[in-house]
């Protein structure tokens, strides 16, 4: 089988170990981190873009290296191929290997930030990603001198409290090891980062046979969905967290 | 009152100190607070709502403005609750549980208590539960719930749920938003409301309690 695969480049070391393993011929298109830092519709344009850019003809399915990220591939439309997407909330999942597992983590540790090799090397942000971003374009970017020079000092020291005060929430780096790392420098910096902020390290092993079950066409209906020809993903709200509905119902929805 | 007029404005420009100082004065001269409320706050706090749906401020200037106001509450709230005013409504808000974000949730608490509503800020990472046990000791209008995440969506699902199951579902309206909610969602959780924006929420909320 032939595949075009379209990722976030959060995965570009996963991607390319799994490829170089499959049995199955894939080229790779990676875009940039950045964007899930931008409103969903934008996102959504984006990796739209790249499936309207392909020459169908040349594969049988698209596959994606996506969740649902924040609704950014709500509305994802399939042309003539279908698109193979994982059942995911985001990137977290596809590193744990499922979805039960990282809620349950999730649930148990709300205040983790996760870190990978990708979440650590990839996705410098671009020019074009900050201004785009939400958090630049809500105003919530802003540094305390640049507050102070807009707002005065009074108001500025409220604000740096307000919009920061969600950090102190979060009191733990855990790093998701894949097995694939050349050494443990990305396990180093994550503890360094970790000592930097006064945060606790977690140390879990990631599972990359969801990504190779990806690859490889293993595409059972509770961990990836199919979309046909003709239908867009939707967000279900459910445990298998998206599932694919007929353009035609969309557009009449749309029309309401 | 012209120094009633500089009041809209010190809450417009989120000047805090003007803002209660002008407050204090206006009171000092016996000018009813409930005028004071209604003429001057609210639509003042209306206005920021504009400024904010044009794009012409951004979340700093929606919580400088909510600062200033507050101020002005400050002063006033002890007054009318003395005299046994009632607000425009009380409602209950929180983030759901397992998510810890909650500008998003700040700014709508903060509208709805510029447009003159009573509100009781559970926090963050609240428990069904004690959604649940607050709406029973309140007895709120309004019960908001938040998330940033789609991994946190399922607490709101399961608020509404507990409500049901304690019976006091019929007794309030439930009011959602944050980020990745949508009025698909909102609608098949069976919430009352959704807006995708704080000063939405404040309208939601006016028509909703009618």
């Amino acid at each position: 089988m032939r595949f075009k695969l379209i990722s976030c480049e959060v995965f570009y070391r996963e991607m390319c170990y799994t490829i170089s393993q499959s049995p199955n011929q894939v080229d790779l298109e990676f875009l940039p981190k950045g964007l899930h830092d931008i409103k969903a519709s934008l996102m959504l344009e984006r990796i739209q873009d790249r499936i309207d850019a392909t020459d169908e003809s040349l594969y049988d399915a698209i596959l994606f290296g996506y969740g649902l990220c924040n609704n950014g591939i709500e509305g994802l439309t399939a042309r003539k191929i279908p698109l193979v997407i994982p059942r995911a909330h985001d990137c977290i999942t596809i590193f744990l290997g499922n979805k039960e597992r990282y809620l349950s983590y999730f649930n148990n540790n709300p205040g983790v930030y996760f870190k990978t090799s990708g979440w650590i090397e990839r996705g410098t942000p671009g020019k074009e990603f900050d201004q785009l971003s939400i958090q630049r374009k809500t105003g919530l970017e802003l540094s305390y001198a640049e507050l102070v020079k807009k707002y005065g000092e009074d108001n500025a020291k409220y604000l740096y409290e307000e919009l920061e005060k969600y950090k102190d929430r979060y009191n733990t780096f855990t790093f998701i090891e894949m097995g694939i790392e050349p050494d443990d420098r990305f396990e180093k910096q994550t503890r360094e980062d970790a000592e930097k902020a006064g945060w606790g390290f977690e140390k879990v092993r990631g599972d990359i046979s969801l990504i190779q079950r990806l690859i490889d066409g293993q595409w059972n209906d509770d961990e990836f969905l199919v979309v046909k020809p003709g239908y867009r993903v939707i967000a279900n709200f459910k445990d298998n967290v998206i599932e694919a509905e007929p353009c035609k119902s969309a557009e009449q929805k749309d029309n309401k | 009152m012209e120094n009633l007029k500089m009041l809209s404005e010190a809450i417009i420009n989120g000047d805090a100190k003007k803002a209660r100082e002008l407050t204090q004065q206006a009171l000092n001269h016996r000018v009813d607070p409930q005028q004071i409320v209604k003429e001057y706050l609210i639509p003042a706090m209306d206005e920021v709502g504009r400024r904010f749906e044009c794009n012409e401020y951004f979340v700093p200037e929606l919580l400088i403005a909510a600062r200033a106001m507050k101020g002005s509450l400050e002063l006033i709230n002890p007054i009318l609750a003395s005299r046994g005013d009632k607000p425009a409504g009380r409602v209950i808000i929180g983030t759901v549980k397992g998510d810890l974000h909650d500008i998003g949730k700040n700014l709508v608490a903060s509208m709805l208590e510029g447009a003159g509503f009573e509100v009781i800020d559970l926090g963050v990472d609240v428990a069904p539960e004690v959604f649940v046990s607050s709406v029973k000791e309140r007895e709120p209008n309004f019960v908001a719930l938040s998330a940033l995440l789609t991994t946190t969506m399922p607490s709101m699902k399961q608020t509404i749920d507990a409500l049901q199951e304690s019976g006091l579902r019929e007794k309030v309206k439930i009011l959602v938003g944050g980020a990745p909610v949508s009025q698909r969602y909102a609608d098949e959780i069976g919430a009352d409301g959704y807006s995708d924006s704080a000063s939405g929420a404040v309208g939601i909320a006016r028509r909703l309690i009618l």
